[in-house]
């Protein structure tokens, strides 16, 4: 399908579900009870309204009639490099609070490194630039700009 | 008149205390190095740098702010002239005639000009700045509620607007940001809104999470797809004499000062920013040169045009954001946007009761204009190492600086959620050439808007004509309206002129 009609499409579901969402929400008790739900329900008309034009104009010119080169691609290797990224955020944020800014740092940037700058011959490197930076902004935060961060279960950092 | 120089006068107070002057000086520093960052530019370098504002004074946060940003529109260019990459959207004329430049040994040249039409283009958009803020802030006092909430449809349009090809998207993409802003707590009826019964939501979504997970996050997933392929191209660290010959600076002249004017008026107007002014300043001097072959094969002042425009235009942008509190792009939406932060309403009322703040910001362009001036020339051989660093090892280092800054907002660690699956829409929007300037800038008044909608709502007891009751709101409305027919207009004309 046309990467246009991809962008209505989801642009008429996201609408959709919205409107559902607005049409829900609490009236208001004092003047006019719908006040509270006109503008989100107006923004879920749009959306839908937006999506459907998109959508409309480009099964008009043949949903797959496009040049497929041109399509937005998704490469495995470069998906799963993405993934991969994803995953690390969401550990990051398990341990953050967990295990302090500096150890969990360390972890998070370590893998980031290893699994984008590579491992082999690199691991030096990839070891200093971590350390630098995870005391580094430890040391610029909590003792230049006083901003506290989480602590590690050690006391230390 | 007598008012404006007393009132600049203080400003220079303001902006010459050791503190505020360390800061524009790092402010420069950071900007240039992250305007010559292929792919980062100056919206996401702000972006990624707007935490460390938060516990600064509002007016040292907002000098650091406008320094970082002409840093980076000093900086964008370096890319541009010696690898033939653009830093951001602005820099792209710079590299028709920049590099070709550096191709023929000319870099310090094109380097020095560069730096030399930023300056001059920077300095006089500063000096129009200085004449146009105070009437404009007075003539928005006359805005109420209902007048704000028909800029704000103007400022929001003529951003989606800004390409007839993505006009649709656009307009999806602002709606996205405003839906984005309608999550939490609603703050009239103070019933919960789209949270899900989940606690974390009730506060919102805040902005800045929005503009670092679309755009820095967004970015680094964006460019993670190129980094097997990566080449790192050697790039030119040493050099002769930063400077320019007489030749060039009689070449020069001319355009710097044509094009400074031009860049500043396209960069009041909402919506259109850099790349446009530098565009048009190039394409201007372009047909009235006397030299035309020369341009795109190394002709100095089809470097010196754009780069005066592109910066007069930063300066430009800055006039809606300060005097009306209406930001016209997405790097003054995150200005505006950390100014709320720190308790602050720019508009009109800034003037007025901060004119401190007001006048020490405007003050500190002059000086920012010559502190980036400074950097960009002596400096150039030193700074520009930064591009020899792989993306392999600086991305990672952006999300963790991306992380560290989101964190400090809200001190919360599920802040992180919301910035990576935010950080995974910004990279569709972009694989799906969805713009992404709009979202930002509806995430950003998307709550006031509401806000000014709601009252005006009350004022009218629930009549919608108060949005058509005053000649300022008609007007806006011819412009708002103008300006998403605008791009229409012009391809019409532009066929219509081919075909004869």
């Amino acid at each position: 399908m046309r990467p246009n009609a991809w962008v209505g499409l989801v642009a008429i579901v996201f609408g959709v579900a919205y409107g559902i969402q607005a049409w829900g929400l609490p009236r208001a008790r004092i003047g006019n009870p719908m006040a509270p739900v006109y503008f989100p329900l107006g923004l879920a008309v749009l959306m839908v309204l937006l999506g459907a034009i998109v959508f409309i104009i480009e099964a008009r010119k043949g949903l797959n009639s496009d040049d497929k080169s041109k399509r937005p691609k998704f490469h495995f290797q470069s998906m799963k490099l993405i993934l991969f990224v994803i995953v690390l955020c969401f550990l990051y944020t398990a341990l953050f609070d967990r295990i302090g800014f500096v150890f969990s740092t360390i972890l998070f940037l370590m893998a980031m490194l290893l699994g984008i700058n590579g491992g082999r011959g690199k691991l030096v490197k990839n070891t200093v630039i971590t350390l630098v930076f995870s005391f580094g902004m430890w040391y610029i935060f909590v003792n230049i700009f006083q901003i506290s961060l989480p602590a590690s279960p050690l006391g230390i950092f | 008149m007598g008012e404006i120089f007393t009132h600049l006068l203080n400003g220079f107070s303001v902006a010459m205390t050791p503190y505020n002057v360390l800061w524009l000086v790092l402010g420069s520093a950071l900007g240039t190095v992250l305007g010559m960052l292929p792919g980062l530019g100056p919206t996401t370098g702000i972006a990624l740098l707007l935490p460390l504002t938060f516990t600064m004074p509002p007016a040292t946060a907002l000098i650091a702010m406008s320094a970082i940003y002409y840093g980076a529109m000093f900086g964008g260019s370096r890319s541009s002239i010696l690898l033939n990459v653009p830093g951001d959207g602005a820099a792209v004329a710079s590299c028709f005639d920049g590099y070709p430049m550096a191709q023929q040994g000319r870099a310090e040249a094109a380097l020095a000009m560069s730096a030399i039409a930023s300056f001059i283009g920077g300095l006089m958009a500063t000096v129009a700045f200085v004449f146009i803020a105070l009437p404009m802030a007075r003539f928005a006092l006359k805005f109420g509620p209902a007048e704000y909430f028909v800029l704000m449809i103007f400022a929001l349009a003529a951003t989606a607007a800004i390409s007839k090809a993505a006009l649709l998207k656009g307009l999806i993409s602002l709606i996205f940001g405003l839906m984005l802003t309608t999550v939490g707590l609603d703050f009239q009826a103070g019933t919960a809104r789209f949270t899900f019964g989940i606690d974390e939501l009730q506060g919102g979504i805040d902005f800045v999470i929005v503009i670092i997970g679309i755009f820095g996050i967004g970015e680094v997933f964006e460019n993670l797809e190129h980094i097997a392929r990566e080449v790192v191209k050697p790039v030119q660290t040493k050099f002769g004499k930063i400077w320019i010959s007489m030749e060039d600076w009689k070449r020069s002249f001319w355009p710097i000062l044509r094009e400074a004017p031009v860049g500043f008026f396209i960069g009041i107007l909402p919506g259109a920013g850099g790349t446009i002014a530098a565009m048009m300043a190039y394409n201007n001097e372009k047909q009235i040169s006397k030299r035309k072959d020369e341009f795109g094969k190394g002709a100095i002042e089809g470097l010196a045009a754009p780069e005066s425009a592109n910066n007069a235009c930063s300066v430009g942008a800055m006039i809606p954001m300060l005097t009306l509190g209406v930001p016209g792009s997405g790097t003054t939406a995150i200005m505006l946007g950390a100014l709320l932060i720190l308790g602050l309403q720019p508009g009109p009322l800034l003037f007025e009761q901060h004119p401190d703040i007001a006048w020490g910001v405007i003050a500190s362009m002059f000086l920012g204009n010559v502190v980036c001036a400074v950097i960009n020339i002596p400096l150039a051989g030193l700074l520009v190492r930064v591009l020899s660093v792989p993306g392999r090892i600086l991305y990672p280092l952006i999300v963790a600086v991306a992380f560290l800054g989101v964190y400090t907002i809200n001190f919360a660690a599920m802040d992180f959620v919301l910035l990576t699956i935010l950080g995974f829409i910004g990279y569709l929007m972009k694989k799906f050439k969805v713009p992404t300037a709009p979202l930002i800038l509806a995430s950003v008044v998307g709550q006031m808007m509401e806000q000014s909608y709601r009252q005006s709502m009350m004022l009218s007891d629930g009549s919608f004509g108060i949005f058509f009751g005053s000649p300022i709101c008609l007007v806006l409305w011819v412009l708002a309206i103008g300006s998403l027919v605008w791009p229409f207009i012009s391809e019409a004309r532009a066929a219509k002129k081919k075909a004869a």
